[in-house]
């Protein structure tokens, strides 16, 4: 199965190519065309409670297509809005996903779950996350480009601007500066990582686009 | 008249170079810049079909109807720039004889000789969200000039190809359609978030975009301020 990024880092989407017998797993709504060919089948994902879990907490989609080919065949898989699309390997690692940035993966992937902790919904980074593990490719996408940076020690990433991250990292809130930097600063609460790993930002906050709008409605 | 292509593939603009005589027919408000020597006529066409004279004012007043500027260049060696709203592709199509069904918002400009035709309705039974999507088709010889929120890919179909009538700029009225469920299943179909896709068959172009307006708004609103 070939699996191509095109049109990075503004638009990007997948362009699919499978031989016989191959499958993907997207999230509901991803798929822009396919030949007619490729199969689509819909189920829950992970149990009935785990689906609504994730939809209510990981801002993912209550159910997942399942699109296999028994013949050669291709798909379109594309992102709500408008940004960049990258593909990581697991081989038996797990990585960490913010809500709303996982689009598909490798059948042999386990999605689940993950508890962030308070911290992380204080940093405005969302209660849950979602988990990653199992040999396999995974595409994640975000609103904006993704930049890759392998840290050591603390780094500072704005809110909204976290796309994943490896487990070793944790995940802290704080000011961007003193109390009154902060507020003037436009920056306010920041989220600080701390571990040694590798994060992936975005270049852009679906809230900062949500703000403005908001800015120049009457 | 040569065209080029610039910023492509999310801010894309088109530059026109129009010699004395040459004219060229845009949407309203596609026009970014152009030279002094360019004169526009604005003229409109009817969404949707026909009507009286009545109907005719009606749809003007209730922003149902389609204005065209039609840019002439009343001395050599013109500049015409032109791009769409959103940001976004844009493609060139050279058009040799039939017709181009396009999503009316995706049509941007053709050459005069290209005919349009603002009455097909082809699809109106397949939006129960409460899209509108007005069509356009464009018949003829000359060049034409499509945009699209996303950026945009052409495939040459011959057999069956399925795709998400959101996804759609534009196809030759050589293929035929179906609006159809994404799987076997219906309740598999919606759930799945596809809904209703349309299965074109046969032979001919189709330019699809890769997102969509309707995506981004879903996930837009809900975060933004009640009126």
């Amino acid at each position: 199965m070939q699996v191509d990024i095109r049109n990075r880092p503004s638009f990007a989407n997948l362009l699919v190519q499978f031989s016989p017998g191959d499958s993907i797993i997207a999230e509901a709504g991803a798929m822009a065309t396919m030949s007619s060919n490729v199969d689509m089948k819909t189920r829950l994902n992970g149990g009935f409670f785990g689906a609504i879990a994730r939809r209510l907490f990981g801002s993912e989609s209550i159910f997942i297509n399942e699109f296999s080919a028994s013949s050669p065949g291709e798909l379109v898989l594309t992102q709500p809005f408008p940004g960049d699309i990258v593909c990581t390997e697991l081989q038996g690692n797990t990585m960490l996903l913010q809500p709303g940035a996982f689009i598909a993966c490798d059948p042999t992937v386990r999605l689940s779950l993950s508890w962030a902790g308070i911290r992380s919904w204080i940093a405005r980074e969302g209660l849950f996350r979602i988990k990653v593990t199992g040999q396999g490719r995974v595409w994640f996408g975000a609103y904006g480009a993704i930049f890759e940076k392998e840290i050591t020690g603390e780094h500072i990433v704005d809110s909204g601007h976290l796309v994943a991250y490896e487990p070793t990292i944790s995940i802290n809130v704080g000011l961007a500066g003193g109390i009154f930097t902060s507020f003037f600063s436009g920056e306010g609460v920041v989220t600080r990582v701390r571990g040694q790993g590798k994060i992936y930002m975005q270049s852009r906050s679906f809230d900062g686009l949500a703000a403005w709008t908001n800015s120049h409605l009457l | 008249m040569r065209h080029e292509m610039l910023c492509r593939p999310a801010a894309t603009a088109v530059q026109f170079k129009l010699d004395q005589g040459e004219s060229l027919t845009c949407e309203v408000g596609a026009m970014i810049a152009m030279s002094s020597g360019l004169t526009v006529q604005t003229t409109s066409k009817s969404r949707g079909g026909g009507g009286g004279i009545v109907k005719g004012l009606k749809r003007m007043f209730s922003g149902e109807s389609f204005f065209l500027n039609h840019f002439t260049a009343e001395a050599p060696d013109q500049t015409l720039l032109i791009g769409p709203t959103m940001l976004g592709d844009c493609v060139h199509h050279a058009m040799r004889g039939g017709t181009m069904i396009i999503q009316g918002s995706s049509w941007l400009a053709s050459s005069p000789d290209i005919d349009i035709d603002t009455s097909w309705q082809g699809f109106s039974s397949a939006f129960f969200s409460g899209e509108s999507m007005f069509w356009v088709k464009c018949s003829g010889q000359g060049d034409l000039f499509m945009s699209s929120y996303g950026a945009i890919h052409c495939i040459d179909i011959d057999g069956t190809y399925t795709i998400d009538t959101g996804h759609i700029v534009a196809f030759e009225d050589t293929l035929k359609f179906n609006i159809g469920k994404a799987s076997r299943s219906l309740i598999g179909s919606f759930l799945g978030g596809e809904g209703l896709v349309c299965k074109f068959q046969g032979q001919g172009k189709l330019y699809y975009q890769s997102h969509t307006p309707p995506a981004l708004g879903a996930l837009l609103g809900p975060k933004l301020k009640p009126k």
